[in-house]
């Protein structure tokens, strides 16, 4: 394919988070010329606090990740609770299988960003902070219209490829018509403040010791019925604890996110984790959540989405992924945009290694086994009734009020009568979750 | 002309947080190009290009200041070169001391007509580093410029003055520091980045450095928040609103406010 000017780079890669960094680093160690351009002055300056990461894809890119780069505990401990006005059911996981080999690690974004961008910048690739992209550049090609840089303010750069890494709320692939404006039940906002404490008052609260972490998931009253969940995790002398909501139910109940993150915090069940905590940081975050069927066209000619932009999240409920995905569609991304160049065929056609090599990997795999989560996750009656219903039958079995004792069985169907869930539910949901999940 | 800009790269109070006692944490504070230095640095640069001058940006600090981050943010602003002196021993250093190192830089640089400033860093504040430099080097030293004309060695210099502005003619060499609002600076774009890679870094040894030795030491020994101002907590019942606004006028007026 001929090209009108002279390319400034092989690729412009927009936007210094996990997925742009990670491809930016691969192209760079292929002998690309990369040029990484982020809106904030410094990579993570935009990034609110960080996450759960599953590392393990992380690790096959940076072979020494864990000794090397930023992060704040090993998860040892995922607590999954249903939580109630006044009840909490929860299932405690700790398993020390999951510390060797290291599977999922705390970080903050406004570390791991700034280290990621260093080793990119040791690997080649040119950082260009502080510079905000406003449109892409695009020619008339004889497929259509193709991308051939990227314009901010008065200046253009031009590349063979261009990658973006913008975020959720990805500008740059609506403007060039790769994606609609989403609808609103694949979105969710993310609300979460970070509270420091003591390294020590960490590890006794959530019982994990030395470098070892807990992460919470918690469904029901957090969210006062609201279609989303609660989390909660520890970092190395913070808790990062927040809510997601899914935003087409949050118009649809009329309430707001600061009066459900003030509530879940004071809920007795969270607030003795917080207790004597100082919060350091606040803010919200749109979050995809819509899975596969958010995952729409992923490349056109000249331009590749990658990370959040590309619709790469995965909410199953249990896990909540994102940043796993963000490498792993990095590392596909700089795999079919390496053979393009090789091949001189930038087009979408010859992008096409991209796609391939995405789903062959764990994401593209993943996202195509929890399909139907998202579906599922939308269903009510996870977020009130099954919580209530758990919580009415343990109490009937430990209130021990004088009253002669019945059966497990009649106690449960007594609890399973008042409730409004009816057997029919149970069982589509039962059939929907195990397809789903 | 050989214009120098002494810039620092300082972290952003921004993200700093002030402890109960008084003492200030900026461990999540982010370094950047200081706030008012853009200034400076656009200055420079439009004096230089009228003059057909040489823009050399100079920073002093610790390690940090030398990183390619920190490098490619200066030399975006318009400079044609850049002399760093990183060393971790200036880790706290006060302005005097700060001071004493930019002028042994500007000794070693040689020739310098013009040294221009920010009004003041973002995170220290203290208006001292341009005075000090200039006492350091046997300068004068003119702080709110708001416009710089001329050639070397007839210098026009306007500053503002608490009676308006003044004119100054100078003849030798001179350390300025410029208003906040002396001018607008440029945005770096893409290109000034992608040139700024390219351009000279010149990395100065601070051991090599000629810096007389400081006659004593000063060592921070406490710090306080400043007095918090009590406030009367005065409300006024907004149901009829023509009787509130006369009892606000009535009440700023009793505080002399009016």
């Amino acid at each position: 394919m001929t090209e009108a000017a002279e390319p400034d780079f092989d690729v412009i890669v927009i936007g210094a988070g996990i997925a742009g960094a990670i491809t930016a680093y691969q192209l760079a160690t292929q002998g690309r010329s990369v040029v990484l351009i982020e809106r904030g002055e410094a990579p993570g300056a935009k990034n609110l606090s960080g996450g759960v990461l599953y590392c393990r894809g992380m690790q096959e890119v940076f072979p020494d990740f864990l000794t090397e780069a930023p992060v704040e505990r090993r998860i040892t401990r995922n607590y999954i609770n249903f939580l109630n006005a006044d009840s909490s059911i929860g299932i405690d996981y700790k398993d020390t299988r999951l510390s060797d080999p290291v599977n999922a690690v705390t970080v903050l974004r406004a570390k791991l960003d700034p280290w990621l961008a260093e080793k990119c910048e040791e690997a080649g690739v040119f950082l260009m902070p502080g510079v905000r992209v406003d449109k892409v550049l695009t020619e008339d090609g004889p497929t259509g219209k193709r991308v051939v840089g990227v314009k901010a303010g008065d200046d253009e750069l031009r590349a063979h490829v261009v990658v973006a890494a913008d975020g959720v709320n990805s500008f740059i692939s609506q403007e060039v018509g790769l994606r609609t404006k989403e609808p609103l039940n694949h979105l969710a906002i993310g609300v979460k403040c970070v509270v420091n404490l003591p390294r020590e008052t960490i590890e006794a609260r959530f019982s994990v010791t030395g470098d070892e972490g807990a992460a919470f998931a918690i469904v029901g009253d957090c969210t006062q019925g609201i279609g989303g969940g609660g989390f909660m995790y520890t970092n190395t002398e913070s808790i990062s604890v927040g809510v997601v909501l899914r935003l087409d139910d949050l118009t649809a109940k009329n309430k707001s996110t600061t009066d459900i993150l003030d509530y879940f915090l004071a809920h007795p069940f969270i607030a003795p984790y917080l207790e004597g905590g100082e919060v350091v940081e606040y803010g919200c975050h749109l979050v995809a959540e819509g899975g596969l069927a958010m995952l729409g066209e992923i490349s056109m000619d000249g331009l590749v989405v990658v990370g959040d932009a590309a619709g790469l999240t995965l909410n199953t409920g249990l896990t909540v992924r994102g940043m796993d995905l963000a490498v792993a569609s990095g590392v596909a991304a700089a795999k079919g945009i390496g053979a393009a160049l090789d091949s001189k065929d930038t087009s979408k056609v010859g992008l096409a290694g991209y796609r391939e090599a995405l789903f062959a990997s764990y994401a593209g795999k993943d996202m195509e086994t929890y399909a139907k989560a998202p579906a599922f996750l939308e269903t009510e009656r996870m977020y009130k009734e099954y919580g209530e219903l758990i919580g009415n039958v343990l109490y009937g079995v430990f209130n021990l009020d004088n009253s002669p004792r019945e059966h497990l069985l009649k106690v449960a169907m007594k609890a399973f009568k008042k409730s409004p869930v009816k057997i029919k539910h149970l069982i589509k949901d039962g059939l929907a979750g195990v397809r789903a999940l | 002309m050989k214009i120098v800009v002494a810039y620092k790269w300082a972290s952003n109070p921004q993200d700093a947080t002030v402890g109960a006692q008084g003492t200030v944490d900026w461990s999540r504070a982010k370094p950047g190009f200081s706030e008012y230095d853009p200034v400076a640095a656009e200055l420079a640069r439009r004096l230089a290009d009228a003059t057909g001058g040489e823009v050399i940006g100079l920073t002093v600090g610790t390690k940090r200041v030398d990183a390619t981050l920190a490098r490619k943010a200066a030399l975006s602003r318009g400079f044609d070169r850049a002399v760093i002196v990183a060393d971790d021993s200036l880790e706290g250093a006060g302005s005097t001391q700060l001071a004493a190192v930019l002028a042994a830089a500007v000794r070693h640089i040689g020739d310098v007509d013009l040294v221009i400033t920010g009004d003041s860093s973002v995170d220290v504040g203290s208006k001292m580093v341009p005075t000090v430099l200039a006492g350091q080097l046997g300068w004068p030293a003119v702080a709110e410029v708001i416009s710089i004309t001329g050639q070397a060695g007839a210098l026009r210099v306007e500053r503002a003055v608490p009676t308006g502005t003044q004119v100054l003619e100078i003849t030798g060499p001179v350390v300025l520091a410029a208003s906040t609002d002396a001018a607008v600076a440029r945005v770096p774009g893409m290109k000034d980045i992608l040139a700024a890679g390219k351009k000279p870094v010149e990395s100065l040894d601070l051991a090599a450095l000629d810096i007389p030795a400081a006659a004593g030491t000063t060592t921070v020994t406490g710090t306080s928040r400043p007095d918090l101002l009590t406030r009367k907590g005065q409300m006024i019942d907004a149901s009829d609103p023509a009787a509130a606004a006369a009892e606000l006028v009535a009440a700023l007026r009793g505080a002399g406010a009016l």
